[in-house]
Parts: C-alpha cells; structure tokens; sequence
C-alpha cells in the first residue's frame, strides 16, 4: 500500500484535465442545449498551436504563456463557427436542432480532423516536456503531467471566478436556467451563445495545449479526452458543471487505481465501464435531477 | 402517408415506396435501379465492382441508421461498431468454435443485435442525447478493446478470415450485396409501410403526443434501434468475409462519419436517399481519385453546406425536379 499516495496523485491530475474537457462540453450543452461533436477537434488544434508556440517562437521554457495563447485562438475559431454555422439553427426556420448540431458538428469534426493529416502530415509531434520529474514527500511524478494539471486547476479556478463571480456569469446561468426568462431581462441571449460556444471550446484547446508533451500532438489525439469528457458529462449529470467537476476527479481516480489493482491495459474502457454502471444505478448522474415530463 | 407528413418532414418528402404514385410507375421505379445495379458490374473492372461493393456497404449500413436517425429520430453513433462487431463476432464464432461461414454471419448479426438492445434499454427512456453519447463511447471503447486485445484480435495486423464464397473475385460478391442491399430496402419499406413505421415517425416528431396517443415509446425506440444493430452487424459480418482481413481501423469514428455523410448527401430520412448518397459519395471519390484525407474534407464541407442551404439531399432534388417534369403529383 506504500503506493497509494502516488495512485491517488496520478488520478487526481489526470481528473483536473479531464475535467476541463467536461466543463467545456458541459457548458456549451447547458447555453446550447447541444453536443459538440467536434470537441475532440479543437483539442487537437490547442495540441497543434500550443506545439508550434513554444518550438518556434516563444521556445520550452515559455510553456505557461502557450496555454493562453493557443486558447485565445480557439476562442475566436470558436466564436467564428458559432456564428457561422450553430447560430442559425436558433432562427425562426429552423426545426430538429438536435439533428443539425450533431449533423454539423459531425461533419466539422471530420472536416477538421483530415484538414490537419493534409497539412501537418499523420506524423507524431512530440513537443519537449514541460518541467523535468518532480519528487515530493516520497512521490515523484513527471513534471509535465504536474505542469499541466496545475494549469488546469488554475484555469479552472478562472472559470468558476467567471461563473459565479461576474455579471457575466450570473446571465450564462440565468440564460442555461431559462432562456426566454433571460432574454424577458434584457440578455442578449444570442451573443451568450457564441461566448460559451468560444469558451467551451478554448477549456478542450487548454486540456490539449496542456497535455502536448504527454499525449503528443497528431490529428487524432483528442478522441480519448473526448470520449471521457462525454463519459464525464452523463456520470455527473448531464447540465451539471459542479457533477461534471466531481464526475471528472472520481473517473481520474477509478482509472488510477484500475490500471494499478486490474491492468493498466484497459486504462481506457474504465470510463465505459463506470458509465454503463452509472446509467444501470442512476441514469440521472450523480448531480442531475431526474428527468421530469408532462 | 400522405396524412402522416409532418411539420419537420416539409423540406424532406419521404419518398417511401407507398407513396400516391401509380403502380405502374412505381414498379417503373424500382426496375431502372435494379437493372443498373445487376447489369453495370458487367462493364466494370475488378476494382471497379469492389468499389461498387464498398458502396453497397455504406448503402445498407446507411438504410439502417436511416431507420433509427431518420424516421425515429434517435441519434445512434455506433452503426460503424455494431458492423464490425458483428464482423469479429463471426469471425470469432467460425475461428473459434467451428462454425461454417453462413451460421458465423448469424451469430454476428444476432452480437449485434444483443448489444444494441442492451444500449437501446440502458439509454432509450432517455432524452435522445444519452444514447448519442453511449453509442459514441461504445464505439471508442470497442475500438481500444480490438486494439487493446491483440493477442486474441491480432490488433493493427489484421485477422484473416475464412472468405464468404471462397474467393476474392468481387464479381460473385457483388451480387451477394446487392441482394443484402435489395433485402435491406425491403426489409425497411416493410417496416415503414406498417403501423410500427407510422409509431416510430409519430414519436419523431412528438414523443410525448405518442406516448399520450397510447403509443409504448421506449418498446418501438428499442424495437428499431436493435433492428437496425442487426442489420449493421449483418452487413459486416457479410463485408468482412468478404474482404477476408478485419481491423480495428474498420470502427474508426471516420467510418460513423461517412455513414451519416453518405445519408446527408443523399437525402436524410428519405427512402432511397442513403442508397443514391453511398453510391454517389463512394463513386465520385474513386473517380475522381481523390485520397482519403482530400475526400473527407469536400465531403465534410459539403455536408455543412447542405445542411445550411438544402437538408433534403440529392434525393430531395430528383423529386423536385421530377414534380417540374410533372413526373410525380405536387405533394
């Protein structure tokens, strides 16, 4: 058992970045009432920006200014494709919006996903590592994965400032709670929209940009983070940023202790595992509230 | 069906086969693509009739998403891994057990089935976002489970399989898909044409007035989800004893993509629209030789498009050019 403390770390860091994921998917489901497909897509694109910042222009030691960068980029794409191709599916024409967010999300993810094999090639980039191994009261870690779960509780910090401390944030909760209700007060509910489209997607750019040296940068490297933040999303409750926060932790953690007491082989079907488990015992997630119908 | 188009089908005529069109015609209909598929092999190279296979492929697997997307509006995104796993089921039961091909197939289809009626029952009291999203880890998790398993699936090197007909000529098995396909269309205008495809288009368009009309919702969502999981799982099954190779790129999330392309393309939830969709998106690739990448981004950016400016597809088109040649009745 002298091993359980290094087990709970490695879990509990892995948590804080899965939980940037959920968060980002969370939030743009709780404005949009949709699912980002594409999610996976634009942590690629924080991967790839975040890889080309700090080898050609800002160099390694310059890591924690690549984070923000690579996100200030993805939020604009970001507000940019809301714009363009989500907003309308609000417009008085439009029925079955369910079925046009995932059809085009769908589409924007594949479209993403071999526009970058065409121009960055199927190549493996590995970006240099963040902070060299770290020892501490008898753990020692890889300083990348450190580095980048530190600057996932720091982002995550950020956000929950946003949240619950703006009046920004107070009109996202308002707009997620009750659109018409929010829009009777003044709030321009659209323009919220694209803001946490834009948001949403610059949290999956930070797991991406954070986790380069670990996860490596190629075209295709946002579909296990994806996979869990969805995982993540049902387990805490869908709608729920607080379940999707506790839902992440708890899944860095079954992972953890899974790959050590099981097999470290199956790290990845844990998730499914837990989440069948969770919609067998409690299809309403962990924080959600039972479905209600007329 | 006339009575029974609705508010969301306006843009999108379901062009099922019981539409108000004469017999005649109909039958008319229905000759001219079955000639072509039966009698093009024959002027084709032996690459061009596996292409027209693969084509055949996405065709029935895009009949049968159509089924559960499109007529009762749940979204699965698994269709690419109820194939493949009833590609490795079957290989699986004749590698393993002995099997001869044709019972492998069956016990394919039947994997198949069984998992989706376990997701359906899990998922399908839900809202529809809950089976997208389990569909979506189910897909992911069983592609790492191939991979992951590579003693047993021989992972990324492929697992040789027994060939359904003993040979790779792809003219004999060209015929076999296009009657798996005939049999898919069948089985869909069946069951569209019955009171259960009435229930499933009334709880696509409103669950809750279907449920208040006494319609049991989650019995009929199960029913076709786990259906169309078999139907997937059979032409994999089929597909890959044809191909005689399976891997685990075979449930990549690209192939779920070309699946709703192909449907998009053709026209969503319109009868024949994933058949003209697989074969139009398959054959303009091959012929204009384009590689994997540059494919599936026109593809990607043409789907965007369509759904921006056209959502009723190719198929949507052809009906309305047919009702100005004043072809078809005004709907």
């Amino acid at each position: 058992m002298g091993q359980l403390p290094q087990v709970v770390a490695a879990g509990l860091m892995m948590g804080a970045l899965y939980a940037l994921m959920a968060v980002g998917i969370t939030f743009i489901y709780s404005l949009m009432k949709m699912i980002n497909w594409a999610m996976g897509e634009f942590y690629m694109l924080g991967s790839y920006a975040q890889f080309v910042l700090i080898t050609l222009v800002l160099g390694p030691s310059l890591w924690f200014l690549g984070v923000p960068l690579s996100m200030v980029g993805v939020f604009l794409l970001g507000l940019a494709i809301q714009k363009g191709l989500l907003a309308p599916m609000f417009g008085p024409e439009a029925d079955r919006r369910d079925e046009y967010a995932t059809i085009v999300t769908i589409a924007l993810s594949v479209l993403m996903q071999n526009l970058a094999t065409i121009l960055a090639g199927p190549y493996q980039w590995s970006p240099p590592e963040y902070l060299p191994l770290v020892t501490a009261g008898g753990i020692s870690v890889n300083g990348s994965r450190l580095a980048a779960a530190a600057g996932a509780l720091v982002l995550l910090g950020a956000f929950y400032f946003l949240v619950r401390r703006t009046w920004l944030g107070l009109a996202f909760l308002g707009a997620a709670q009750n659109r018409v209700g929010a829009e009777v007060a003044g709030i321009d509910v659209r323009r919220l929209d694209g803001l946490a489209f834009g948001i949403g997607v610059a949290l999956a750019a930070a797991a991406g940009a954070l986790l380069a040296p670990v996860f490596l940068v190629y075209p295709t490297n946002g579909a296990v983070s994806t996979v869990k933040g969805f995982e993540i999303i049902v387990i805490g409750g869908l709608g729920s940023l607080t379940g999707s926060v506790v839902a992440a932790f708890l899944l860095g953690l079954v992972e953890s202790f899974g790959s050590v007491f099981i097999s470290p082989a199956y790290q990845d079907l844990y998730g499914f595992v837990f989440l069948i488990a969770m919609l067998f015992l409690r299809p309403q997630g962990i924080f959600g509230e039972r479905e209600r119908r007329v | 069906m006339g009575k029974l188009r609705q508010v969301g089908a306006a843009s999108a005529p379901a062009a099922a086969p019981t539409g108000r069109l004469g017999r005649a015609v109909r039958r008319g209909w229905v000759i001219l693509p079955a000639g072509l598929a039966l009698a093009v092999p024959l002027f084709l190279s032996a690459y061009g009739v596996h292409v027209g296979i693969v084509a055949l492929y996405y065709a029935v697997l895009g009949i049968s998403w159509n089924l559960v997307a499109g007529y009762t509006g749940q979204f699965s995104l698994a269709h690419h891994a109820f194939a493949g796993l009833g590609a490795y089921a079957s290989a699986g039961a004749v590698l393993a057990l002995g099997f001869p091909v044709w019972a492998g197939i069956l016990a394919g289809t039947l994997a198949a089935a069984l998992s989706g009626y376990l997701l359906g029952s899990l998922t399908l009291r839900m809202r529809g976002i809950y089976l997208a999203i389990t569909t979506w880890a189910f897909a992911e998790s069983f592609r790492i489970l191939l991979s992951v398993n590579y003693q047993v699936t021989r992972g990324d090197m492929g697992l040789t399989v027994p060939l359904l007909l003993g040979t790779l000529d792809p003219l004999p098995n060209y015929y076999v898909f296009v009657g798996l396909t005939a049999g898919t269309l069948l089985l869909a205008a069946a069951v569209l044409g019955s009171k259960v495809g009435l229930r499933i288009r009334a709880i696509r368009d409103d669950e809750e007035a279907a449920a208040v009309r006494g319609i049991d919702v989650v019995r009929w969502k199960k029913f076709i989800f786990t259906l169309s999981a078999a139907v997937a799982g059979l032409a994999g099954a089929v597909y890959g004893h044809y191909i005689g190779l399976l891997a685990p790129s075979q449930v990549r999330f690209t192939e779920m993509a070309f699946i709703i392309i192909a449907v998009v393309l053709g026209g969503f939830r319109s009868f024949w629209g994933p058949v003209v969709g697989a074969v139009v998106a398959e054959g303009l690739a091959e012929a204009l030789r384009l590689s994997g990448e540059v494919r599936m981004v026109l593809f990607g950016l043409f789907v965007i498009l369509l759904m921006r400016a056209y959502p009723a597809g190719l198929v949507g088109l052809l009906s309305a050019l047919g009702r100005r040649l004043g072809l078809r009745p005004r709907p």
